[in-house]
């Protein structure tokens, strides 16, 4: 008997093919790796200057000491492990890469369709490009970073992230939106 | 013919014909009309019938205030009651119908009520209705229903869509006339995000209606003008068709967009209306000013308007009223509609005003009556004369329309809806907008400031002072000339003295003088009072127009003045609201998220039956071919599991990671038993409790390192836990070192259980796990085969030799399909809830159907699990709390039925043989029933008056719901099993 | 109830991402306290008019407990502090 694991993506099956991106896409990530950090007590300024954004690694803010680190370089095996020893005594490293699904949604009318389930400003004065939070989208918490001008991560649990791109589409009604799986 | 669409002038597109029908009838109206200027154009007066009288109603303004002009639009699902037929637009295809009438507005069954009416005075419903109690329910309500409400909507749920949507801004400017404008280009040239929100679907309020030329040209070129610069900043947002009806805390403001309102054809795609819910820093009401009614008798004919609505109806949409107009006034404003009239050639048959003497001026060649009132009015459907008296000498003058004109009250609505008072300007003779503050500013003619200039200049000034509040310099604007202003002075008059007929002062729900004479003779002299006394006001339009001449009335009569009267409180909405709106996208599917277990795939593969828990949506059973009810799927999967191994997915159990030096003082005061001293690789049954005493929550606890945790929640109270975790450790013990995550969702876990169980698991497990190696309630990580890292618990809900196994949840459904495969050979079956708990009602585990916020865990059987001798945790103070330590308490005990055809429900209640089905016989109750397919029999587990001390005992379960009574056998709850040899297998 | 409450962690939210537990001015009391004490603490509320104190959570955003210090008669918010810097305050 041969074992091997297939893993499959919480949101497998329920994206049909599309012909082509719209004038607005919310792009499916499979492979990035999410890990969260939780500053030992007291340790915060400490973590945080370890957890500064390189090429390997995005921290975001999700609360005070708490980060939801992204790799793209880093497999989700590795990730948590990586940051483990950069980290050491400052923080506890909890791999999340199968607990959240991520999304970027970019476009021409990104932050105008978040509108219309986020209570938070989206200008791009009050929400700058490398900002991120944890926010209400429509019923459901997600962590919202501005990666560009008209794109925009979000973090979401992954028992969540089929009604999350439900409420998506929802919510991007009055516009163009294509929903696919990132190609990388 | 009598309203006629002029020759020409207005806004309206004269090349663009549009087809819309009244009450079946095909008419023909243009492009820019609202339904009530296309109706008057095709000299349709009367569109309504009265609420209470039946009496035949038309158009009375030209705006959102309208109180007779509601009609139906659409037909079906789609149908839209009530709606202002001087705010409608007018679209190609729109189909209006007529409301309050049966069979038809001009036969009208109902007017009878209109002969009655001495009958129907104020207080009627009071005073008619008040006994017998039981003719409520039978006669009364039934008979009201019928006679009362306008308008009728359908049952069919509504086709379209709706969306709401957040926005956040510098200014909100409400309204879009001179003051609007004004101040919005201040801001928006001073780099202000600006929001300028108007109900009409054209920018331009006021100046679409004003003949006195700007710098020259027609106001409303300029207005365009403005417009289009506004249009051109990006830092600008116009919402057209949006009106905001409510200013919330911290100056948030509702506010509905129509965005399909306008088509006969809607994008079912797209939203019809957009809620907006806009926060803004500042925000300047630029709402303009209400011209009131005068109240005179038989001033509610067809035909009868406000002299602004008739200059509007003009000027904007090229329509006269009448051929022959009366225009009565208070003021000057009515020479100003009189003058825009004559302008167009429409005959004036006279002007009568009520002051003695002024300095306006008439046009040339009008009768001028001053000193002079109208005491009546002729005509059936329509007005066709009026007496007017002149100094007590009456004149029949023969019209067909009159422009009625009682002075002007500030649109002030929205500042007083959160609590602030109306302020009486005895100058302005009107009630003005309270002080509320910076956030909200009153400008132009909601501030008092009626001309035009005045307009300008002070939404300018506003907006201004608003960019330096914020920091920035203020941009100017250049100055133009504006040519003659309407003078807008008047000499209040609530109502005329010796009206020969009705004179109404709430045209929607039918008061008139007389009733609010009532309300003051029998003791309802209260503005308050008098407004649920005579129903003036509580119409749907609210009393935005009759209001004022209400509380000017009441004050003559008790000989006060407007100011000690006051007004009703104003509330949200400023005009009514679709519940379509208010829901947003949140119906059907999206009222609630929906979660997906990361196993949903393979019990999908597997056959399952789904079933909605909480948010979750899980795998209920797993009928096999010629099941044909869940119960024999579900027996077959208990016997299997109790004989072979089944495979459950249970990765809807919450799951926190807890870190720190001081995790396990922070579990050890969390939980009542102790956790201090679990070693690492080991399990624990955790309870925790309320500071009350009564039991939380229950799941396991897990150390998975020195300083390193993890605590399984119930499914349903994974959230809750995790926020009283957190209040734990940021309130309560902050010293504490402790972090945790909720991981969730981080892991597919699924629990292996029966006999055969660790045969099977063993085929997929690398380590070892014997018996030895892997012992009762071990807890730790071990690798597949196949190098996958996992987490394993020796831990049985089900009383069997049973496993939890958690797997990153995207290799979860492969780990579960390896597992079947392995069990193949030993009879593996998946199963579901329901079998999930009939094993552990077998077993005597208690769930939340048994902790219910009552129970202590000594009532569960659970009290020698608490651990007394900590110093403190949770729930330990109360806990030996007079009551809750009783020797009678109910215990948790299990029950089996003695009669093999009758099963127990949970709910039903316990009495001793014998004793006589009553409450006051209660000896507890079912919480929890099943059919047990180990035993043979249907079983329960119950709490019963010191129930551990009754086993043997034969006790009665009363359904009084059902009807049943069912004789059982009181017993230990554990029906299965009690030594744990299978467990400890 | 207000409209829109400033986290001191996320910034100014909707009331909708928070959950309200109420009064956050009873203090837990020490372990081995009077039962009357306990039974104040678990069950007695005031219902006071006017400036309160509760204890709100951002439960959509950072998961922190606060102090929000409001007036429930004109809603007014006075200020809204992290619990666990609040009860530094009060210790
Ligand atoms: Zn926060």
């Amino acid at each position: 008997m041969a074992y091997e694991y297939q893993a499959v993506h919480a949101l497998d099956g329920t994206i049909g093919a599309i012909a082509e991106q719209r004038t607005n896409h919310l792009s499916v990530h499979r492979m990035t790796a999410v890990a969260m950090v939780l500053a030992a007590p007291g340790q915060t300024a400490e973590a945080a200057g370890i957890l500064v954004s390189n090429g390997e690694f995005e921290a975001r803010f999700s609360g005070p000491g708490e980060w939801l680190v992204l790799s793209e370089v880093h497999a989700p095996e590795t990730l948590a492990a990586e940051l483990s020893v950069r980290l050491g005594d400052f923080a506890f490293v909890v791999d999340q890469s199968h607990g959240r699904v991520v999304l970027t949604l970019s476009g021409r009318d990104a932050a105008r369709i978040l509108a219309n389930g986020i209570a938070v400003d989206l200008h791009a004065d009050a929400f700058p490009i490398g900002r991120a939070a944890n926010v209400l989208c429509s019923h459901l918490s997600v962590n919202l970073a501005r990666t560009g001008n008209e794109s925009f991560d979000l973090v979401v649990m992954r028992s969540f992230a089929e009604a999350l791109v439900d409420d998506l589409k929802v919510m991007a009604r009055s516009h163009d939106l294509s929903v696919d799986f990132a190609t990388r | 013919m009598t309203a006629y669409r002029l020759a020409s002038g207005g806004l309206v597109d004269r090349s663009h014909a549009v087809r819309f029908s009244f009450d079946g009838k095909s008419l023909t109206g243009h492009a820019g009309d609202t339904l009530a200027s296309a109706l008057l154009a095709n000299d349709t007066l009367l569109v309504a019938r009265s609420f209470k009288y039946h009496r035949p109603r038309g158009v009375v303004t030209a705006g959102p205030s309208e109180p007779n002009g509601l009609v139906t639009v659409g037909s079906g699902a789609r149908r839209d009651p009530n709606t202002k037929a001087t705010v409608a637009e007018l679209y190609d295809g729109l189909e209006a119908r007529s409301q309050n009438r049966w069979p038809s507005l001009a036969y009208d069954v109902g007017a009878v009520n209109n002969l009655m009416s001495r009958f129907l005075s104020a207080g009627f419903y009071y005073k008619t209705f008040m006994w017998p109690a039981a003719f409520w329910e039978k006669v009364y309500e039934p008979l009201i229903r019928r006679a009362a409400g306008l308008g009728r909507t359908d049952l069919p749920r509504d086709p379209d869509s709706y969306e709401k949507s957040w926005a956040y801004c510098d200014l909100l400017v409400v309204g879009s006339g001179p003051t609007g404008l004004s101040a919005a280009l201040v801001a928006a040239r001073s780099g202000l995000r600006v929001i300028l929100a108007e109900q009409d679907f054209v920018l331009g309020g006021a100046l679409l209606s004003e003949t006195t030329p700007i710098g020259g040209e027609p106001t409303y070129v300029f207005a365009r003008r403005v417009v289009e610069e506004l249009q051109n900043s990006p830092n600008v947002t116009l919402l057209p068709r949006t009106t905001v009806f409510g200013w919330y805390d911290d100056n948030v403001f509702g506010a509905v967009e129509r965005v399909q309102k306008d088509v006969a054809v809607v994008d079912a795609a797209k939203p019809v209306e957009r809620m907006w819910r806009i926060v803004a820093k500042h925000a300047i009401l630029a709402t303009g000013a209400e011209e009131r009614p005068l109240v005179f008798g038989g001033n509610d004919r067809p035909g009868i308007l406000t002299a602004s609505a008739v200059s509007t109806y003009a000027n904007r949409f090229g329509v006269a009223a009448g051929k022959s107009v009366i225009v009565f006034t208070n003021g000057a404003s009515g020479y100003r509609t009189a003058r825009d009239l004559a302008a167009q050639g429409v005959e004036i048959a006279a002007l009568i005003d009520s002051r003695m003497a002024s300095g306006d001026v008439a046009p040339t060649g009008v009768r001028l009556l001053h000193g002079s009132s109208i005491v009546d009015t002729k005509g059936r459907y329509r007005v066709r004369a009026v007496v007017a008296d002149r100094g007590g000498f009456e004149e029949l003058i023969a019209c067909d329309a009159v422009a009625m004109s009682g002075g002007w009250s500030p649109v002030i609505h929205l500042a007083c809806q959160r609590g602030g008072k109306p302020v009486w300007s005895e100058a302005l003779q009107a009630f003005m907008a309270p002080d509320v503050g910076a956030g909200l500013v009153m400008a132009g003619a909601a501030a008092g400031h009626y001309r035009l200039s005045e307009c300008f200049d002070d939404g300018a000034r506003k907006a201004s002072a608003i960019v330096e509040a914020l920091g920035r310099p203020a941009a100017g604007l250049e100055r133009t000339a504006i040519g003659e202003e309407a003078d807008p002075s008047f000499t209040a008059l609530w109502h005329v003295p010796g009206a020969k007929s009705k004179a109404f002062v709430d045209f929607q729900n039918d008061v008139h003088t007389k009733d609010l004479g009532l309300a003051v003779r029998e003791g309802f002299g209260h503005v308050e009072h008098a407004k649920r006394y005579t129903t003036g006001g509580m119409a749907t339009d609210q009393g935005k127009l009759g209001n004022i001449n209400a509380i000017g009335i009441l004050a003559g009569m008790r000989g006060v003045s407007p100011a000690d009267v006051g007004t009703t409180t104003f509330r949200p909405f400023y005009t009514p609201v679709s519940f379509g709106a208010l829901a947003g996208t949140s119906i059907g599917e999206h009222a609630m998220p929906t979660r997906r277990s990361p196993l949903h795939g393979w019990a999908a593969r597997n056959g399952a039956v789904f079933i909605d828990a909480g948010l979750w949506y899980r795998s209920s059973w797993f009928p096999k071919a010629g099941e044909k009810t869940w119960r024999e799927s579900v027996d077959r999967e208990v016997r299997n599991v109790r004989e072979n191994a089944g495979l459950c997915d249970v990765s809807t159990l919450g799951k926190i990671e807890v870190f720190g030096p001081d995790a396990a003082e922070f579990l050890n005061r969390l939980y009542c038993n102790p956790v201090l001293k679990l070693p690492v690789g080991k399990a624990r049954y955790g309870l925790m409790l309320r500071e009350d005493g009564m039991v939380y929550d229950d799941g396991t606890v897990s150390r998975l390192g020195d300083q390193h945790f993890l605590v399984t929640t119930t499914t349903a109270m994974a959230g809750g836990v995790l926020s009283h975790m957190e209040f734990a450790a940021q309130v309560l013990w902050p010293d504490l070192r402790v972090r945790f995550l909720s991981v969730s969702d981080q892991w597919a876990q699924m629990s292996i259980a029966g006999p055969k169980a660790r045969t099977i698991l063993q085929a997929v497990v690398e380590d070892d796990i014997s018996g030895a190696a892997f012992p009762f309630l071990a807890a730790r990580e071990v690798r597949l085969k196949g190098n996958l890292k996992a987490r394993l618990f020796r831990i049985s809900f089900s009383g069997e030799l049973a496993y939890e196994l958690a797997v990153p949840a995207g290799h979860g459904e492969a780990v579960a399909d390896a597992l079947m495969r392995a069990g193949a050979t030993h009879g593996i079956c998946a199963y579901g809830v329901e079998t999930l708990n009939v094993l552990r009602l077998e077993k005597g585990h208690v769930t939340h159907a048994e902790l219910d916020g009552r129970v202590t865990p000594d009532d569960a059987g659970l009290g020698r699990m608490m651990g007394s001798g900590k110093p403190d945790f949770i729930g330990k103070r109360l806990s030996t709390r007079f009551g809750l330590t009783a020797a009678d308490r109910m215990h948790l005990v299990g029950l089996k039925s003695m009669e093999v055809e009758k099963d127990m429900r949970a709910g039903a209640h316990l009495l001793k043989d014998g004793a006589k089905p009553s409450t006051i016989n209660d000896q507890g109750w079912v919480s929890s029933t099943c059919f047990s397919p180990t035993l043979g029999g249907h079983i329960a587990l119950a709490f019963l008056k010191s129930g551990r001390e009754r086993y043997g005992e034969k006790i009665v379960v009363w359904d009084q719901l059902r009807g049943v009574e069912t004789f059982a056998e009181v017993c230990d709850p554990v029906f299965v099993d009690p030594e744990n040899t299978k467990l400890m297998a | 109830m207000a409209s829109l409450i400033s986290c001191p962690h996320c910034g100014t939210r909707p009331k909708e991402e928070f959950l309200i537990r109420g009064d956050a001015t009873p203090v837990r009391p020490a372990p081995m306290a009077a039962e009357e004490a306990w039974h104040d603490y678990a069950h007695l509320r005031a219902n006071p008019r006017g400036r309160i104190r509760e204890h709100w959570q951002h439960v959509a955003g950072c998961r922190r407990w606060l102090v929000v210090e409001r007036d429930n008669f004109t809603h007014e918010v006075f200020g809204v502090t992290d619990a666990a810097k609040a009860g530094e305050g009060a210790r």
